[in-house]
């Protein structure tokens, strides 16, 4: 993956795009392409050293905060960093990378509101016309309606594609990783790659069996994740990752663009980072449950992360009254897996 | 609205509560009034009001242990527009102010033990684990705090408060009303002001519908101008740390800042801040300074560390250092020129968009400075609060900037709720190091 990663970014900078580097979790990527920019997300790459981050946040910081402003600061190839206002955490490193650091090239941010009423989509929809506004600015460019359109539903073409990958999971001869490497790619390839690979994804029974598990949290980091579950017994049949199954999106309805980027953003599943209540998350985990047979559920996540931590002690008190296992992992984003996750992902496969 | 509340609140608040609570005030008027000055403390005896705050602040939380059944009660965050609650006949609770009483009085380590039993973690923040853990246990030092019927939020302070109230509408089974504030990065734009208003007169019917009867705006503009009076006052209580000697330390402002975070928009808040603006006054013109011997005047930033609060005041006051004003304590009063009373809701929408927290780093270091120079600050001690990561994220190169600039600065490591997080001999070699430079 992080070859492909690697070549993509290559790939288009020849094209002439420019790269932007996106932090976690919901943006509008069809409007940074229409801009001409290529988006890359930075997920705080395991294993990147956290020096650069010490240097400005305090150790209690997470380490998407930590890895990936290390990461960002020291690649050359990025022409422009975005940063959703996912977190405190993200706010902060957005704050303090924008006023003090001062990079080379802009730092643009975008504000997501915790709800999904009537007035929050048409908040979005204002904020993302601001950042437009800021990108005109930027480029000189001024993309019209056609344009963004036409970026737009070659975005929701992709999402569309990778929500089906979801449900084609048990046909496609994949194991675990390899899937989940695939759908990941979607945070660096053009949607259009993305499509035509997912069209050549090798079609048969899936790889791997045992026990049933769907796993949740930020993000399966290192990837390695997946072969221990399936060396241990287990198979990853869905998941409530940020980085994946958070990011089902539906297709907007609106034929005013900026609108319809709203509704798109809007209209992902339950997630705590856009305000899901408790209530809309567990009843989601549990249909979730139900529809894929699932034996347990594994919440795994990286340290400090408080929109995780926060929803945790009730979910798990729901699902464990309804005679669901759940393991909660905590992690640092690692290159290896640490002994403690080893043992406990071993420890949960054999009670489940 | 049962009659046997309503006899419980009447007996047990109204007539023997508050008897009792005059009795006692009689009795901590009649002790101050006996206090000696003590040679060797560091400190000169403490503001006379404080027997006032005590009465307030207990009769507030006596009045929660009776009110269930009788009025209907909201709990609120420390940023939330609170007016149309109290203009609706809410009792107000505010949690933030609960569990930092909770720290002070040193029981929140046994809360929030309550709260990490049940999977809370111990990264989480101590003023959440602390709340939701005398949720769930019942246990808090003020004998009881009165159950919600509506929980309102606003997230201008940080996004953990929405987590930890999603968490008690989740418990309690009770409306959730949220006034989500966009971060301000640049400045404040119209249509945030737009987005806040909307949400502001949502969280209005709602809390109409909860109370079941219809907001009187002539009872609003009367308790936001209550607001805007108590606002301005505790703009001037803090300015007053301008004085040299200063006659307050940002210690006794931690302390005497209940009133303006919970009773904002009450009549009593006004009262009593006039009372302690005049006792202030009084110190400066007799030149009595908080502390004895006021050499060094410092800025303190972020939020107090509640458990040590009078550890922190006497160890820097016997080494002739005197916080004289903190960033956090200031928030309550500086928007107070912005509130327009004959535009309650547009004014409230910008108000709780502005405050410190909800704004970029660049605008916290700039009040700091600004801050340095007006209060002639000799240096600055950042809290680095392991629960706070809004306040604390940008610490670092804030220290940095502001000893590039000349302003001596330090960092200290510690939790404004959890001991556990906390030690004693660091921060005491760092503050040591501090103060020989300065």
């Amino acid at each position: 993956m992080k070859e492909l990663r690697k070549k993509t970014i290559e790939k288009q900078k020849e094209k002439g795009k420019k790269i932007a580097a996106v932090f976690p979790i919901h943006y509008p990527r069809e409007l940074l392409r229409a801009f001409g920019y290529h988006p890359v997300e930075v997920w705080g790459p395991p294993g990147v050293e956290r020096e650069e981050g010490f240097k400005h946040f305090q150790p209690y910081t997470c380490d998407i905060v930590m890895r990936g402003f290390s990461f960002i600061l020291k690649r050359k190839e990025v022409d422009l960093i975005l940063v959703p206002h996912t977190c405190d955490s993200l706010q902060g490193m957005a704050s303090v990378t924008k006023d003090f650091v001062n990079p080379p090239v802009p730092v643009l941010t975008l504000y997501h509101p915790r709800g999904r009423k009537k007035e929050d989509v048409e908040f979005l929809e204002k904020e993302i016309k601001r950042l437009f506004e800021k990108l005109c600015e930027i480029t000189g460019k001024n993309p019209g309606k056609e344009e963004l359109m036409n970026s737009i539903t070659r975005e929701e073409k992709a999402d569309a594609v990778f929500g089906e990958l979801y449900e084609i999971r048990d046909d496609l001869n994949l194991t675990d990783r390899e899937f989940y490497e695939f759908l990941r790619t979607r945070e660096f390839l053009p949607p259009e790659e993305f499509i035509s690979m997912a069209k050549s994804l090798p079609e048969g029974k899936r790889r791997g069996e045992g026990k049933k598990i769907i796993i949740s949290g930020i993000l399966p980091e290192p990837m390695e994740i997946f072969d221990l579950i399936n060396k241990k017994g287990g198979i990853v049949i869905d998941d409530d990752l940020a980085c994946c199954g958070r990011r089902i999106y539906q297709s907007g309805k609106s034929e005013e663009p900026f609108r319809r980027m709203a509704e798109r953003i809007l209209s992902a599943p339950p997630d705590p980072t856009l305000g899901s209540r408790l209530e809309e998350r567990i009843e989601y985990l549990l249909k979730k449950m139900e529809k894929r047979k699932a034996d347990g559920i594994l919440i795994y996540n990286p340290k400090f992360c408080e929109p995780e931590l926060f929803d945790f002690p009730f979910i798990k008190k729901e699902l464990t009254n309804r005679k669901i296992k759940v393991q909660f992992i905590e992690t640092e984003i690692l290159r290896d897996i640490s002994h403690q996750t080893i043992q406990r992902i071993d420890t949960f496969l054999e009670v489940l | 609205m049962s009659v046997s509340s309503v006899v419980r609140y009447t007996l047990g608040f109204k007539t023997f509560g508050r008897a009792f609570l005059k009795i006692q005030k009689f009795s901590d008027m009649y002790k101050m009034a006996r206090l000696k000055p003590q040679p060797d403390d560091p400190l000169n005896p403490p503001l006379k009001s404080s027997v006032l705050l005590k009465e307030i602040m207990s009769v507030h939380y006596l009045e929660g242990r009776y009110v269930e059944g009788v009025k209907k009660v909201a709990w609120v965050s420390s940023g939330a527009p609170v007016e149309p609650l109290r203009a609706l006949g809410y009792f107000v609770v505010y949690p933030e102010n609960h569990a930092a009483l909770c720290g002070a009085r040193r029981v929140a380590v046994e809360i929030c033990e309550e709260a990490e039993r049940e999977g809370f973690s111990m990264d989480l923040c101590s003023y959440a684990r602390t709340d939701i853990g005398s949720a769930i246990s019942g246990k808090t030092p003020v004998g009881k705090i009165p159950k919600p019927d509506l929980l309102v939020v606003c997230t201008n302070i940080c996004q953990t408060i929405l987590y930890w109230f999603k968490n008690l509408s989740y418990y309690f089974k009770v409306p959730l009303a949220v006034i989500d504030t966009p971060f301000i990065f640049d400045d404040m734009e119209e249509h945030q002001i737009e987005y806040v208003k909307r949400q502001i007169e949502e969280m209005i019917i709602t809390a109409e519908k909860v109370a079941g009867k219809s907001i009187s705006f002539k009872k609003l503009r009367k308790v936001i101008s209550l607001s805007k009076e108590a606002a301005e006052l505790w703009l001037e209580i803090i300015y007053r740390g301008r004085f040299k000697p200063s006659p307050i330390t940002a210690f006794d402002t931690f302390v005497h800042m209940a009133p303006i975070v919970g009773l904002r928009g009450e009549e009593i808040t006004v009262i009593y801040y006039r009372k302690l603006l005049k006792e202030i006054d009084e110190r400066i013109k007799n030149g009595i300074g908080a502390i004895k011997n006021e050499k060094k005047r410092i800025l303190w930033d972020n939020l107090p560390v509640w458990f040590r609060l009078n550890w922190l005041s006497r160890y820097l006051a016997s080494r002739g250092a005197n916080i004289v004003t903190s960033t956090y304590t200031l928030q309550w009063g500086e928007l107070a020129p912005m509130i327009d009373i004959e535009r309650p809701l547009e004014s409230a929408a910008k108000i709780y968009l502005y405050p410190l927290l909800n704004r970029s780093v660049r605008y916290k270091l700039a009040t700091m400075k600004k801050m340095v120079k007006e209060f002639d600050i000799d240096g600055v001690l950042l809290h680095s609060d392991r629960s706070c990561k809004p306040y604390s994220l940008g610490q670092i190169d804030e220290r940095n900037l502001l000893v590039k600039e000349g302003i001596p600065a330090v960092l200290i490591d510690a939790d404004h709720n959890d001991m556990r997080a906390y030690s004693e001999e660091q921060v005491k070699n760092r503050l040591d190091a501090f103060l020989e430079i300065l």
